[in-house]
């Protein structure tokens, strides 16, 4: 059994508004969570309110901030194997082509070289790029890098993985279809999943709770519990009316 | 290690689900319809293409005939092109060319290597440590105004008239670009790449073994051609100071006789070995480019 708790306590974050200047924005503000072990949470608000900040600082990229991030009850110390992400904006390295972009991640894997091929070429196709394996970033389309990502945030096997809008460039098909992989694995594997979204049918599709917040300071607005059996019915009314609810929440904030 | 998944690599399992997984369809390959381009036009538009970077040259000869021909000048002045060319060709057949070209080369090349080792070596340096860049560019960047010529009467009193003070000087004019280029790359260096490579564990040799160096291909290139004609151009004003042989030496020696139409061979020379030392290094960084493009374009 994994122990991939993760507690957020009291996290609040300000950047410098200008470099330089001593005036402050805050961009988180208190923010309180308690994941447990093998969860998958589902954050939404407002663009601008954090979300990607957020999960920065859970995998340990920046580390001032206020308050504590544990991991299994020991607090983060920079970034680690164990926690993957898939970026909002893709980052793939330019010079390599898909398979060595998935591969990237496994630079520091303990995997034998061909279980690395192996793994890569599995989570390509996962994806459906095995025609791509070739392709340079440059070559193929927003949504497929963003396939691309998809697989090399998953190829490692973090037992948390952070998602920022992983799906947002797809089509309603293939991204119907990712979220249900991404569900699979996340059953299979019990890794911690923190997915953002500005989705609320994916959010509440995928999340055992649904984290909405709000802007300015960025916080925790409200944390629905999704308490519906797996996998979900999109036109269950159970469904539809925690669609709308979170729906609702947005419609106040504008 | 920071893997809490324990899993001995023995016991590796496949992360994905065997079987049940149902896989995306591959996504359409490449459109197979092809657009038929008019072949002629096809044909005379490429033919343009390749006569373009010739049409300047061979304007500036059709005016250099004509000048001769006109009386523009006198023969003394602006020797006409087929004397050129056969002073060209006496040079070559007399053993003279090679001669004075393989000084030249000899000379450019370790001094080239000299300056561009050392250059990368500080760039590198001043890029991996902050403290050292601080220490250093300024002064770097103080020398680095000084020309060639400043510095010849000081470098002919410490390394005397001979080969030495040749590697020295043209070592210190390729020395600055590629140090200055090899410092770039460190500061261009992509950030969100950067955290990637955090978010996979790279240690600090990875990051710049597999994120730096491969971002800095193009602006390190840029260095070693710019440090190459910095050393192809005070190699010439070297050897015009102080030296017996070279082909700097015969653009002096030809002045002294007045025989321009020897300076206007050897000056075809030099500009000829430049061009074609400048076309390998481009034919080198398009190779080590293959399959990526780079992120800039071009205005059209
Ligand atoms: N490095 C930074 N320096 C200064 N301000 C920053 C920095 N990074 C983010 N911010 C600010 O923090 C706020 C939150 O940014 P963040 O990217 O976390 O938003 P987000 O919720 O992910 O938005 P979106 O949904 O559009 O991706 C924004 O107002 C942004 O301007
Ligand atoms: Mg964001």
């Amino acid at each position: 059994m994994l122990n991939n708790s993760l507690t957020l306590e009291n996290i609040s974050k300000r950047f410098a508004s200008r470099p330089g200047s001593t005036s402050q924005l805050q961009v988180l503000d208190n923010i309180q969570l308690n994941i447990a072990p093998g969860e998958f949470i589902s954050i939404v608000g407002a663009s601008g309110c954090g979300k990607s900040t957020l999960l920065r600082l859970i995998l340990g990229l920046d580390e001032e901030y206020d308050g504590r991030i544990l991991l299994d009850g020991k607090p983060i110390d920079g970034t680690g194997l164990e926690r993957g992400i898939v970026f909002q904006d893709h980052r793939l390295f330019p010079w390599l082509n898909v398979e060595q972009n998935v591969a990237v991640a496994l630079k520091n894997s303990p995997l034998s070289a061909k279980e690395k091929r192996d793994t890569v070429r599995e989570h390509i196709e996962l994806v459906g790029l095995q025609d791509f394996i070739d392709a340079y970033p440059h070559q193929i389309s927003g949504g497929m890098a963003q396939r691309v990502a998809i697989a090399r945030g998953l190829v490692n096997r973090p037992s948390v993985l952070l998602l920022d809008e992983p799906l947002g460039a797809l089509d309603a098909l293939t991204r119907a279809r990712l979220q249900g992989e991404l569900q699979n694995i996340w059953a299979k594997e019990k890794i911690t999943m923190i997915l953002v979204t500005h989705d609320v049918d994916e959010a509440v599709f995928l999340g055992d709770r649904v984290v909405v917040m709000q802007p300015n300071p960025g916080r925790i607005r409200r944390i629905l519990d999704i308490d519906l059996p797996r996998p979900r019915n999109r036109s269950d009314s159970r469904f539809i009316a925690l669609r709308d609810d979170v729906l609702s929440d947005f419609a106040e904030l504008h | 290690m920071a893997r809490a998944q324990t899993v001995a690599p023995e016991q590796y399992v496949p992360a994905l689900p065997k079987g049940n997984v149902q896989r995306l369809p591959p996504a359409p390959t490449r459109p197979v319809r092809k657009v038929e381009v008019p072949r002629t036009w096809a044909w005379s538009s490429q033919l343009g293409d390749r006569a373009l970077p010739w049409l300047l040259p061979l304007a500036v000869l059709g005016l250099w005939f004509l000048g001769v021909e006109q009386g523009w000048l006198s023969e003394q002045v602006l020797p006409p092109p087929a004397y050129v060319y056969e002073t060209l060709s006496d040079l070559f057949a007399s053993g003279d060319l090679w001669i004075n070209a393989a000084a030249s080369l000899q000379r450019v090349v370790v001094g080239f290597a000299l300056g561009a080792s050392i250059g990368v070596v500080l760039g590198l340096a001043m890029g991996l440590s902050k403290t050292i860049e601080d220490y250093l560019l300024p002064t770097f960047n103080a020398i680095v105004q000084i020309p060639v010529l400043a510095w010849l009467p000081f470098a002919l009193l410490l390394f005397g008239i001979g080969e030495p003070l040749k590697y020295v000087l043209i070592a210190k004019a390729a020395l600055v670009p590629i140090t200055l280029c090899t410092l770039q790359a460190f500061h261009q260096a992509p950030k969100g790449l950067l955290e990637a490579g955090r978010a996979y564990g790279f240690s600090r040799w990875q990051s710049v073994i597999f994120i730096v160096l491969p971002a800095a291909v193009p602006t390190l290139f840029t260095g070693l051609r710019l440090g190459f004609t910095k050393a192809w151009l005070s190699l010439v004003v070297v050897e015009l100071v102080a030296s017996s042989e070279g082909l700097g030496y015969l653009i002096v020696y030809g002045r002294q006789l007045f025989q321009l139409d020897l300076v206007m061979a050897a000056v075809v020379v030099v500009g000829g070995i430049g061009l074609l030392i400048d076309r390998g290094f481009d034919y080198a960084e398009r190779r080590l480019n293959r399959g990526r493009t780079p992120a800039a374009g071009r205005l059209s």
